[in-house]
């Protein structure tokens, strides 16, 4: 008996034990939260005004000198603040202030910290603070195992943006880790054009990795330089299809009309993604002499390459909207309910509404386009605009049409 | 065997289950609590802001089934066009309702019918008419009724981004919530599917679709149910993302990619339990063609739905949850303990069926063969009293375990009574609620084997705008999280 009571007593002790300590951790959490809250904001209130004063004055404040590890970090944070909003000589004063307040040797120490956590932040803040010596050991960051440490370096490295950077960046384009690809790209396109040479040679790496991510970032920073070697990754037999696809997108967004050629030779590619890039590409450029090109590619098996090749079309003013008319009478039926959707969602049809009364050519043209629509089947928006136009002779112009066409 | 000796023999089974379960539940605890601290960590050197001007995120489709929403979609869809994302549009898939949802929208927005071809890639009931708006990328998509699955199959087939977030009408999201359940897919291609954190939004305080207060209700039933959600998303579905096998992505808001989400065949429209359903079914078509994947979980408060309020409702829905639960078990049978499906094979549909199906039915029979074990007198009485102490200490240590992990790292209530208040909840729903639960649980077996296919329906009370409390009560089919 005595046994089984103090098995009993055991379990109710334990319980209500284990159950205390969360709850007390519970509670202590929000107590400790609430009075650091509270600290910081006082600690912070009072950096402000130092600082504040300093900046006014051009002198700086000794409240800002020989601060303790917490001020420090709290000061980092408030000049990083500062920073975004400060430009010209006010700004490279407070670089040289937080050299001074021993900000900058205290993150140069903190990279060697072994807790990735204060590593990062460390890195975070040099990306400010640190200057082109920071470039050195912010690179060697950019193999550290964990990929929040890389990402932070990469970031930081784009903030400070010399050509060694570029370089640096640009090499890690292959790194296993798709989040640091990822994040390399994003900071190279930060940089701007200093990248380009970095980037062609990632290009030219044979690393697909590498190559997607360059070519889409050369096309971003629209690197008219990058375009023989975007032409050659498009026409190369050796490439992968997403290299080819982004080279196709890039050439378009750089906007070249001599690259043309190029793209016009890559719509006979075997795999759709290519074909449906160069399509966008194409009506990017808008070069005329393309729009036979684009026709054929709106006829293409491919839903994706059609709808591309659809909207490239719409990209051309009166030339790509004939082009798109003619389409409507094709035998094909996707590629005719594609061209008039195009037509309905760049707003030509209600535009071309409007021209219906219109005598000459533009009148002849807007009579066809809408007699094209409807025999498509493509009826629920001209109807909509039959009954909702403000203009109630455009209105009238377009019943008239619909039953004419209908008649016919 | 005597009748004695079956009650100690069931009794001593229970107490081996009993073990078992606590201990995958402390396992599962203990992962978490790191997951969420470096999840946390993580977080703070995320540069949302960076993202949100990246180049490289992609766009998102947000789906949203819609049926007899009148009174709330127009303040909905607003709220979910200015969500913070790069580039997204909103699909509204108004699934026959009955009453003014479209005309509503067709005013608001100034919408009109259009042309537009729809690549039809997922079956589904036939659509009346695609709308557009002129100014706003908005579509909707006018359908016969055919449930929430068909619905959110249609939005899936309309959508134009390879992104698809899919979501309840009535839910509420925070400010960047797209951001940050696209963020695990932006960052890498193999991600097929985020689910986001759903927390119990009735007591908290909304202005112009937004939470302006987290707090907890008056009532204690969604009370009950915070607790439990927490444990539930916090404790669990973190560690089992971890592990690669979660199962479900809760119905209410999740991400897919479109394409994965396609190739799987979208959602089952003749289950109950289409959410679990359909991401067990993305884990074996995935496996099946041997494909590398992840199906994520971000463990950050990033939507609010209202939860029942009243035993009736909550019933219903539990015994939805419960018959969902089987339907997909039993679909996706061969895949248990099948090495094949991997983590998924074997850890996450184990779990399913030996804790999550058969829980209750090992409960019910823990609580019958205790009281007949003391009525006959074979049980120890001082051990089964100490077995019973230990049953419910540990129940409320799970709870206090949640709210700690919640305050520690994610820090919602602001509170200090919501925090007390909710670590009272975990004590009391011991006694009670959770026989409740067991109880619906169980009945949800006895209706499954009879064939019952009732959806339940939810009524909503409406969420409190702050300063101007409003009531609604409306019947959906689609509205309840799981």
């Amino acid at each position: 008996m005595m046994q089984g009571l103090s098995l009993t007593l055991w379990a109710v002790v334990l319980m209500v034990v284990l159950n205390v300590v969360l709850v007390t951790l519970t509670l202590g959490t929000k107590v400790v939260r609430s009075v650091r809250e509270r600290t910081t904001k006082s600690r912070m209130n009072r950096l402000e005004s130092a600082l504040d004063e300093s900046l006014v004055s051009g002198e700086v404040h000794p409240g800002l000198l020989r601060l303790g590890d917490r001020d420090m970090d709290l000061l980092a944070l408030l000049m990083i603040d500062y920073l975004s909003m400060l430009r010209g000589a006010q700004r490279e004063w407070l670089v040289a202030l937080a050299e001074e307040a021993g900000l900058v040797m205290r993150y140069f120490m903190r990279l060697r910290a072994s807790n990735r956590w204060r590593k990062a932040r460390a890195a975070e803040n040099l990306g400010y603070f640190g200057g082109p010596e920071a470039v050195a050991p912010l690179t060697e960051l950019l193999s550290h195992p964990d990929e929040t440490v890389r990402a932070v370096a990469a970031r930081a490295l784009a903030r400070i943006g010399t050509p060694e950077v570029a370089e640096a960046l640009a090499r890690t384009l292959n790194d296993p880790s798709e989040l640091t690809r990822l994040r390399m790209a994003e900071n190279l396109e930060r940089i701007g054009p200093l990248a380009t040479g970095p980037l062609v040679e990632a290009l030219e790496s044979g690393d697909p990795r590498a190559q997607v991510l360059a070519a889409r970032i050369l096309g971003n920073l629209r690197a008219a330089k990058a375009s023989p070697f975007l032409c050659r990754a498009l026409s190369s037999a050796d490439t992968l299809t997403d290299v080819r696809a982004q080279a196709a997108l890039a050439l378009g967004k750089i906007g070249n009309p001599e690259d043309v050629p190029a793209l016009q030779k890559a719509t006979e590619d075997e795999d759709w993604p290519v074909r449906a890039q160069v399509a966008n590409a194409l009506g990017m450029i808008g070069d005329l002499s393309t729009i036979p090109t684009l026709k054929r590619l709106s006829v293409d098996e491919e839903w994706w390459v059609r709808l591309n090749a659809s909207r490239a079309l719409a990209n051309f003013g009166p030339a790509g909207e004939r082009a798109l008319v003619e389409i409507l009478e094709s035998d094909d039926p996707f590629a005719r309910d594609r061209a008039a959707a195009t037509l309905e969602e760049r707003g030509t049809v209600r535009r071309v509404v409007e021209e219906l009364r219109l005598q000459g050519e533009r009148g002849a043209g807007a009579r066809a386009m809408v007699s094209a629509m409807m025999r498509t089947g493509a009826v629920r928006y001209l109807e909509r605009l039959a009954r909702t136009m403000p203009d109630e002779a455009a209105r009238s112009a377009l019943v008239r049409t619909m039953e004419e066409t209908r008649d016919s | 065997m005597t009748l004695s000796d079956f009650i100690v023999f069931v009794n001593y089974f229970v107490l081996g289950y009993f073990l078992a379960i606590n201990g995958v539940y402390l396992a599962l605890y203990l992962i978490s609590f790191f997951e969420i601290a470096d999840y946390v960590r993580r977080e703070t050197f995320s540069g949302f802001s960076e993202l949100f001007g990246s180049n490289y995120a992609p766009p998102v489709s947000v789906v949203v089934p819609a049926y007899n929403e009148e009174a709330t979609i127009v303040s909905s869809v607003r709220s979910f066009l200015t969500l913070h994302y790069p580039l997204h549009q909103v699909v509204v898939v108004n699934d026959g309702s009955r009453d003014g949802t479209l005309e509503a929208l067709i005013e608001e927005f100034d919408l009109y019918e259009s042309d537009q071809p729809v690549r039809m890639q997922l079956k589904t009931a036939p659509l009346r008419c695609v709308y557009t708006a002129p100014h706003e990328r908005l579509v909707v998509v006018d359908k016969e009724n055919g449930g929430k699955s068909d619905a959110l199959n249609a939005g899936v087939s309309v959508a134009s981004y390879p992104l698809v977030c899919c979501m309840d009408a009535d839910i509420i999201l925070e400010e960047d919530a797209l951001l940050r359940i696209a963020r695990p897919m932006i960052e890498s291609g193999s991600v097929a599917a985020v689910g986001g954190i759903v927390r119990v939004a009735n007591g908290c305080e909304f202005e112009k679709g937004r939470i302006v207060k987290v707090k907890t209700p008056r009532k204690a039933l969604p009370n009950f149910q915070i607790v439990e959600y927490l444990r539930a998303f916090i404790a669990s579905r973190t560690a089992w993302s971890k592990l690669g096998c979660l199962m479900i992505i809760s119905g209410a808001f999740g991400m897919f990619r479109r394409r994965d989400l396609i190739s799987a065949g979208g959602y089952a429209s003749d289950t109950v339990g289409e959410d679990m359903e359909l991401v067990t079914r993305m884990h074996r078509v995935l496996l099946e063609n041997e494909r590398e994947y992840r199906i994520s979980f971000v463990p950050d408060p990033i939507a609010w739905t209202e939860v029942p309020d009243t035993l009736r409702v909550l019933g219903r829905q539990r015994d939805r949850w419960h018959r969902g639960l089987i339907d997909t078990l039993f679909r996706h049978r061969k895949m248990i303990f099948n090495p094949r499906y991997g983590a998924a094979g074997m850890l996450g549909l184990p779990y399913f069926l030996i804790f999550e199906l058969f829980g209750p039915v090992v409960e019910l029979l823990g609580y019958i063969a205790f009281v007949a074990g003391l009525a006959l007198g074979v049980l120890n009485a001082e051990f089964a009293l100490a077995f019973l102490l230990v049953a419910v200490g540990l129940g409320v240590l799970l709870s206090t375990a949640a709210v700690f992990l919640e305050e520690l790292r994610l820090e919602r209530y602001p509170r200090w009574r919501d925090l007390l208040k909710l670590t009272a909840y975990g004590v009391l729903e011991n006694f009670g609620y959770r026989q409740l639960n067991t109880f619906w649980r169980v009945k949800a077996i006895v209706s499954y084997l009879r064939k019952s296919t009732d959806w339940g329906a939810m009524e909503r009370r409406g969420f409190q705008e702050r300063k101007e409390p409003r009531l609604r009560e409306k019947a959906s089919r689609q509205g309840d999280i799981r």
